[in-house]
């Protein structure tokens, strides 16, 4: 099974190559700076500043439609439910449900800071080799437990993803079939979670033992080893301007 | 049960983060103070890949289909290493299927890594009670059910009350608790499915590795071994 994350990782663009903490502090802050607006003024510069990051990132406008399909039904059960819930100036009325002008104002500002900062998210980790982010993450401090945890989640996901289709592959070959839920299906379906558990352990002793014997967690790993460019230091800071922007004009707009 | 981005205040993400910051400080403290914290890390890790892929399956509930949460037995087999590896996981399905989000990813760790936490303690007091026991079947399946469907409920409604609170300034007090209340009462069917697969997975591990639910599989001896005979000539 093979996952998206380093799909593009290897076509070049300026986001491409730009160092990979510096490109990490920028976009989070910008991704903070999206989600601190409340003014419905910032929209069209909020969407103005992602398409330009997203264009000079060069990956392919069908994969961030295929990205955003997934979370979109969460999205359109609150954009859907907050109009009716939230604020006090009705809108017009649905049978015995209002619809409100504040809790309207309040799902389009949804829509934006979802839509400009999963756009973001996805030039961020989009754009360089996942390892090579991890990598950045504990340069900038991220606990070597957590490191190593990201790390061998990572690597062995796919195989226990494998495993688990062949599990469900084999079981449908002896007749399963998951119409409905009773106390049989219930009573498969747990140990069919009990072995990924049972083969997701024993897997990982046989991983430790060979750790070790490479000396794992013998010696610190240093947490530097980036190539800096002055263009790496530049980019992050007109980043950081352009996220202070947003939050001071928020706070002056919002007064 | 994850929040995605853009839904929250920037001031509730924040909060979020703080909270995760401090179940992620406790848990790594608890685990460096065992003998050698590493060795946990990579079971740890698959263990919680595990969990992720089995989250995967779909359970029919006509007419549609849902996933399990499993935070209820990712507490009780993880213990301290929950909260980290439900960390991780949300993580990844932040960035890999933007399910949930960057930004609400504290949120989103203090309410699923906190029951799970809770799972854990459950799991513990009923070991420490003597409920839940490799020969006590019964009562390791009812502490099953209480931690997988208890979870999901204290996890609904800390999810509810932080979206409504969140979302709905403008509408009186009874109106936000009779919101929570339908809405952690439409999660309860979750609630008892989560339950029955704790419990059945918790039957299914005690029979086939009882060292996952942390039992021993060291049958007690009867008869006390023999000592080891350190010099033969001392015999003859």
């Amino acid at each position: 099974m093979k996952f998206w994350l380093d799909e593009y990782a290897t076509l070049d663009s300026p986001l491409h190559r730009w160092e990979p903490r510096y490109k990490l502090i920028a976009l989070l802050t910008l991704i903070f700076a999206f989600a601190f607006v409340t003014n419905l003024w910032l929209i069209p510069a909020m969407v103005l500043i992602t398409s330009i990051i997203f264009a000079m990132s060069r990956l392919p406008f069908g994969f961030l439609i295929s990205r955003l399909r997934y979370p979109g039904a969460f999205l359109l059960m609150i954009v859907l439910i907050v109009p009716f819930l939230s604020g006090q100036t009705a809108l017009f009325a649905i049978g015995p449900l209002t619809m409100h002008t504040e809790g309207m104002m309040l799902a389009i500002m949804i829509i934006a800071r979802f839509s400009t900062i999963l756009t973001v998210s996805l030039v961020l980790f989009g754009t360089s080799p996942f390892l090579h982010t991890v990598r950045a993450m504990y340069a900038l401090g991220l606990p070597g437990i957590l490191t190593d945890m990201v790390l061998f989640f990572y690597r062995y996901l796919s195989d226990l993803a494998e495993s688990l289709a062949t599990m469900q592959r084999a079981m449908r070959l002896r007749g399963f079939q998951l119409q409905r839920l009773n106390q049989q299906n219930l009573g498969q379906l747990a140990a069919l979670a009990g072995t990924m558990l049972i083969r997701s352990q024993e897997q990982s002793e046989r991983v430790y033992h060979a750790m070790l014997l490479r000396g794992y967690g013998k010696a610190p790993r240093p947490r530097d080893g980036f190539d800096l460019r002055s263009n790496d230091a530049l980019a992050l800071y007109g980043i950081l301007m352009i996220a202070a922007t947003i939050v001071i004009a928020n706070i002056v707009l919002t007064g | 049960m994850h929040i995605s981005d853009g839904v929250l205040p920037v001031a509730v993400c924040a909060a979020g983060y703080a909270t995760a910051a401090l179940g992620t400080w406790y848990s790594l403290h608890n685990i460096n103070k065992q003998e050698v914290p590493q060795e946990g890390i990579p079971k740890a890790s698959l263990l919680a890949a595990g969990f992720f892929v089995i989250s995967w399956i779909h359970i029919p509930i006509p007419p549609t289909s849902v996933h399990l949460l499993l935070n209820g037995l990712i507490g009780a087999v993880l213990g301290f290493y929950a909260f980290p590896a439900i960390l991780l996981a949300l993580f990844f399905q932040a960035v890999m299927f933007q399910h949930g989000g960057l930004t609400t990813l504290g949120v989103n760790a203090t309410i699923i890594g906190g029951s799970a936490m809770l799972a854990h303690l459950i799991f513990q007091s009923a070991k420490r009670m003597r409920i839940a026991q490799p020969e006590k079947r019964i009562g390791t399946a009812v502490t099953g059910f209480v931690a997988g469907a208890g979870t999901i409920g204290v996890a609904a409604l800390m999810l509810f009350t932080v979206l409504i609170l969140s979302l709905s300034s403008a509408i009186d007090p009874a109106a936000e608790r009779a919101a929570i209340s339908v809405a952690v009462l439409a999660y309860v069917p979750m609630m008892l499915i989560e339950g029955l697969f704790t419990m059945a997975t918790f039957l299914f591990l005690l029979r086939v590795k009882p060292s996952l639910l942390g039992f021993s599989t060291t049958p007690a001896l009867a008869v006390a071994p023999e000592p080891i005979r350190t010099n033969v000539t001392e015999q003859q």
